[in-house]
């Protein structure tokens, strides 16, 4: 009896050894596919900075001593500036702002760390707060929201189903995957900066290489795979993602088709018709190869950024125009996605500031004599916003969240939302990520 | 006693004359080009260090046209390479590009195929920095001599993508 009693216990703590390894966080058994709410995700991180005021608040020329207005037009709702025009309006291609059209955290917080942009952008992508230098080009100690994703969905997801295109270089590029152990570039997301990889840059030095047909292309592989199996070391450790083979053939294709588009002069420009191509700025560069990326691939997670609104420092025109001209890219991609037959109805757009700017001015006046603004760290700063778009079955539609002192939610829980809107959520280790859901975002 | 001081005068004139003058002297005996003296590589087994993607480029550039790659080309490739976040899918597209530059110094498809042995042995010079042994040299002789669409132009791309021309 004993010894059978011992044999049940023994067997029992047998198959316990095998399956504790699979009980998560959540308490399920096995990672189990989670539900999605959609398939695609576009976080657009409206970045570069952006006053609270300027933007929710739609104050434009108040706190220079002159009139209000609304000019963000396609994000916001509210009326546009009428007198002191500093930019050129252009209308909007939303018919009723994005704020209408999902959920809108009207004052989100940025709590710890830094108001710099690598932190602000760090802390969207890996969903933790950082105090690590802002010009180091490294990667963040964290996982990136893109890591989370193609780990822990079920089954796996390869890297051109996340990408990760900035407007400018510096530390950006690093932001496509971390440096922790249990993550890191296997993981990673594809990564453009497009103004370097298909303007003049690209044009000269990526364009017009050797077409190899596809039998050229099966004979170079047969022999560089001769020469591989010479050689006993890979180069695996070229810094970077690596894609699979068929990823990267795809991949290669899209460059050189999207690289001719582009000499050209046959890509899409998020203007509104009749403005002339030199009225595209760095954001809208971002924003237009971000569409030749999703209208190809359809990737399931996508993060863009824009950054020109950071003229701020010395330039407040600069900074209106540049944020009106945002504005309009942001609403032109949704418009673009809605006009998918993939991603209409299955994609969430979220739009949030890396950061604030500061309550008060610095020292600098700009050609037009007005007031500049830093972000250094104070309480304005922190005060950031964002919007949840998406299908009105899936998304709360036109709800306003948070207020002045008031806030709801912080921008650490960008990661934790997008892990919950592709279903993935459970699965990532306890611990990993400090915030929150937006559920009030979600019907 | 006498004896004895001429024994030592003409020792020390006889073995100082006989003193061997020793010169130091570099022999390359595995050069190739006849432009800048290089030594080979014994076997590829001595490569255990990764390139950079900048010396990668570069080198890429000096082997394809035997002259150091411009500065500026090399800052801007460097830009090219960091915009794209698979950075062999970068070379890969850098080496097209460079594969269709005017100046690169590429045999034709009918010089390569009237000596294939000597087009095989001074590209794995050119690129691997050593000889080729005779498996490797049969083997891609038999490869080009049975496909006659392959072109020394996909022969170079092979051995720039492959792993071993990503090592020193």
């Amino acid at each position: 009896m004993k010894r059978r009693s011992f044999i049940k216990k023994a067997g029992l703590a047998t198959a316990g050894t095998f399956f504790a390894p699979y009980i998560l966080p959540s308490g399920r058994l096995f990672a189990a596919a989670g539900d999605r709410i959609v398939n695609h995700v576009v976080l657009v991180l409206f970045a570069g900075g952006v006053r609270h005021q300027e933007s929710v608040g739609q104050a434009y020329l108040t706190y220079q001593g002159a009139n209000s207005g609304n000019i963000m037009p396609n994000m916001f709702s509210g009326a546009m500036p009428s007198s002191n025009l500093l930019y050129t309006p252009w209308n909007p291609i939303q018919g009723s702002s994005l704020a209408t059209q999902g959920t809108f955290f009207k004052e989100l917080e940025y709590a710890q760390g830094p108001t710099g942009h690598y932190n602000g952008h760090t802390a969207a992508i890996t969903g933790n707060y950082t105090d690590v230098g802002t010009n180091l080009a490294i990667n963040p100690d964290f996982p990136t929201v893109f890591e989370y994703y193609r780990r822990h969905n079920d089954p796996a997801k390869s890297a051109i189903n996340a990408w990760w295109m900035s407007e400018g270089l510096g530390p950006y590029p690093a932001l496509n995957y971390s440096k922790h152990g249990m993550y890191g570039p296997m993981y990673g997301a594809n990564y453009f900066r497009p103004y370097s990889t298909f303007g003049n840059i690209g044009l000269d030095y990526l364009n017009n290489g050797l077409t190899l047909q596809p039998d050229d292309v099966g004979r170079l592989n047969s022999i560089k795979n001769f020469f591989d199996s010479n050689f006993d070391k890979s180069a695996s450790d070229l810094p970077g993602i690596i894609n699979n083979s068929t990823d990267k053939e795809a991949i290669h294709a899209f460059m050189k088709d999207v690289l001719n588009r582009t000499q050209n002069g046959t890509v899409d420009f998020p203007l509104p018709n009749g403005i002339p191509t030199y009225e595209m700025t760095g954001d809208l560069i971002n924003i237009q190869y971000t569409w030749e990326v999703l209208k190809n691939f359809h990737p399931e997670l996508t993060v863009i950024n824009t950054f020109n609104l950071d003229t701020c420092h010395s330039d407040f025109t600069g900074y209106l125009r540049n944020m009106h001209k945002a504005d309009y890219g942001v609403g032109w991609l949704w418009n673009k996605i809605q006009n998918d037959p993939v991603l209409q109805n299955d994609t969430i757009m979220i739009c949030m500031p890396d950061h604030g700017r500061n309550d008060l001015p610095n020292n600098v006046y700009d050609a037009n004599g007005l007031r500049a603004f830093d972000h250094t760290s104070d309480a304005n700063s922190r005060r950031v916003f964002a919007l949840i778009v998406g299908p009105p079955n899936k998304v709360n539609q036109n709800l306003s969240l948070g207020s002045a002192g008031n806030p709801v939610g912080q921008t650490i829980d960008i990661v934790p939302t997008i892990a919950h809107i592709l279903g993935f959520y459970d699965q990532i280790p306890s611990g990993m990520l400090p915030g929150q859901v937006l559920t009030q975002a979600f019907i | 006693m006498k004896n004895i001081f001429l024994l030592v005068f003409f020792s020390t004139i006889i073995f100082s004359s006989c003193k061997k003058e020793v010169l130091k002297q570099n022999v390359y005996d595995n050069v190739y080009y006849e432009v800048t003296p290089v030594t080979l590589y014994t076997s590829n087994a001595e490569k255990n260090k990764q390139k950079s993607s900048l010396q990668y480029i570069s080198i890429l550039f000096s082997d394809l046209f035997n002259q150091n790659i411009p500065g500026s080309d090399l800052n801007n490739i460097g830009e090219a390479i960091l915009s794209i976040g698979d950075k062999g899918l970068a070379n890969q597209l850098i080496l097209e590009r460079f594969l269709t530059l005017p100046g690169i110094s590429i045999p034709t498809q009918t010089q390569m195929q009237a000596d294939l042995n000597a087009f095989i042995t001074s590209t794995y010079q050119r690129f691997y920095l050593r000889n080729p042994t005779e498996y490797e040299k049969i083997y891609l002789k038999n490869l080009i001599q049975n496909d006659s669409n392959i072109t020394p132009e996909i022969v170079y791309a092979a051995f720039a993508l492959s792993n071993e021309y990503m090592f020193y």
